[in-house]
């Protein structure tokens, strides 16, 4: 990993200023950084401040106080927004044109010659699946196709930093699928992402850290891999097993008919199902979840036991 | 150094203006207009005077109409202001494509007008060339005027108030002309320097000029309210960011 952070905000705040003359504090004092092949999801209501603080990240926004830097720099400089790819929640585009020639817009605009930017375009296109409404106007696109589109102009210049405003936002579940592929195709292309999503078990699936953010501050960060996960293993005999379990498996709980431990390492899955199958368990089925996102957020963001 | 104009924005920006059903209607109108007038000592001016500057005029306005605002509020104007290029260069560019597709329609009106001409049995006169440049310069003065309207006015409203306030001084120069004669005179010289001035009078077959003072006035219109439009764009944009 690259020691300069790709992404960094240092304490930075933002206030509106409402028409009754009262203040919003959409970010207070915010702090988070995202390194090169590290993928960092933003959770929280709607009204966090999870858009805004993307937005003061790009410079689309100036901070009231803090500082954003992207690669070290301005994230306004010229040079850094060659690295840089963005797709907001709910993007639009000029409806005369065509989707193939906004993505060839957008290439030429990053310094590709004329014949890069259509090739680069029309593969983009295929890659986020609107290779055939891509050659129409974008007047007849639907709510998910527009959303793809703007997922494919992030990635038109292989970014090192991507910055995506709820990407499934409007996506079909073929959609949400291919989104989580692009996401684990640009870890490994070692870029680094910012995603904002309210799904949470996407966000379990391919996420290193989430921060919980509510009124603009940070409330917790979760780091994915550190804090591992939890392995869920569902068994017909899972009453009679009870009793045998704690010498079975330590820190291991029976909920019903599921058998529940947290595990560091998917690599350790396959020893722990071997265990319990060896002491008499019988496994219907395995699931290796997040560190229980779901139960995490409604805990940390919404206060609930 | 960085560029003024962006040309994939320009482009992109002549396209999109060049697929709209509106400017295609009235460039129709304004090609058959000039082509109908078309004869022996027009010099082409016949395509931008006449009858056929009021359609000239009224296709300038729709080339010109949103042609910042468009973008801004659809947001696709943030998103390629993400890109590695200046605020300067895509008004630049935003406005180097309307004059682009505003080319496009008087090229075209321009060659029927000289087909026109030709088919009547005028023959070639090589001097209706200045027409089509003075023509389009004009034009491209007064989408300038557009562009730097469309800096802080949202929607359709940058043509809506310049052709409200054009319209207003012409019933205002009219009702004076009508109660002080004397004053038409004068009026006419202050009409002149409110806006870019028709160019073509320069080649009035009957009092040819020989300054280009109208062509460096319009001149001055393109490259004025350029200026002042980024000025304003730049200004507004960071006050939207630190409000």
């Amino acid at each position: 990993m690259d020691e300069q952070p790709a992404l960094e905000l240092r304490s930075v705040s933002k206030r509106y200023r409402l028409r009754d003359g009262g203040e919003l504090a959409a970010v207070d004092s915010l702090s988070l950084e995202v390194r090169r092949g590290e993928i960092v999801a933003l959770l929280g209501p709607n009204g966090a401040g999870k858009t805004t603080a993307m937005q003061l990240a790009l410079g689309l926004l100036h901070a009231d106080g803090g500082e954003a830097r992207l690669f070290g720099g301005h994230p306004e400089l010229l040079a850094t927004r060659r690295r840089l790819g963005y797709a907001p929640d709910a993007p639009l585009f000029p409806k005369a044109l065509t989707g193939l020639e906004v993505l060839a817009l957008h290439g030429a605009l990053l310094g590709f010659p004329r014949a890069e930017a259509r090739t680069r375009a029309a593969r983009f296109a295929e890659e986020v699946g609107i290779a055939e409404p891509a050659r129409r106007k974008i007047a007849t696109y639907s709510r998910g196709q527009q959303q793809r589109l703007g997922v494919a102009l992030s990635l038109l210049g292989e970014p090192d930093l991507v910055l995506l405003d709820e990407p499934t936002a409007g996506l079909d579940p073929a959609g949400v699928a291919a989104m989580r592929e692009l996401l684990a195709g640009l870890r490994a292309q070692n870029a680094a992402v910012l995603l904002n999503s309210h799904l949470l078990s996407e966000v379990e699936r391919v996420c290193d850290r989430v921060l919980f953010i509510k009124g603009g501050r940070v409330l917790r960060t979760h780091d994915m891999r550190v804090q591992g996960r939890r392995l869920e293993i569902r068994l017909a005999n899972a009453a009679t097993m009870a009793a045998r379990l704690p010498e079975v498996l330590a820190g291991a709980t029976v909920a019903e008919d599921r058998v529940s431990v947290d595990v560091d390492a998917e690599a350790l899955v396959p020893g722990i199902v071997r265990q319990l199958v060896e002491a008499g368990g019988e496994v219907l089925e395995v699931r290796l979840a997040g560190a229980e996102l779901e139960e995490l957020y409604l805990h940390i963001v919404e206060g609930q036991q | 150094m960085t560029p003024i104009v962006s040309w994939p924005v320009a482009r992109a920006t002549a396209s999109a203006r060049l697929r709209s059903a509106g400017p295609w209607l009235i460039g129709l109108v304004f090609t058959i207009a000039g082509a109908v007038r078309a004869e022996l000592h027009g010099g082409g001016t016949e395509t931008f005077s006449g009858p056929s500057a009021i359609w000239f005029v009224l296709l300038t306005f729709g080339l010109g109409t949103a042609i910042l605002s468009e973008e801004i509020e659809s947001g696709h104007a943030q998103l390629v202001l993400l890109r590695p290029l200046t605020r300067a260069a895509w008004f630049g560019g935003r406005l180097a494509g309307a004059c682009l597709a505003l080319a496009v329609f008087c090229v075209t009106a321009w060659l029927a007008t000289f087909v026109a001409a030709v088919a009547r049995g005028y023959g070639f006169d090589p001097m209706r060339f200045p027409a089509l440049v003075l023509g389009i310069l004009w034009g491209c003065a007064w989408l300038s005027v557009l562009a730097c309207l469309g800096a802080f006015m949202p929607g359709w409203t940058n043509a809506g108030a310049l052709s409200a306030v054009v319209l207003a001084w012409i019933f205002l120069v009219g009702t004076i002309g009508l109660i002080r004669p004397q004053w038409v005179p004068i009026l006419q010289e202050v009409t002149a320097l409110l806006g870019p001035q028709n160019p073509l009078v320069l080649l009035d077959p009957v009092k040819p000029r020989r300054d280009f003072g109208p062509a460096l006035y319009d001149l001055l219109w393109l490259f004025g309210p350029w200026l002042l439009g980024v000025a304003i764009l730049n200004r507004r944009e960071l006050a939207r960011r630190r409000a």
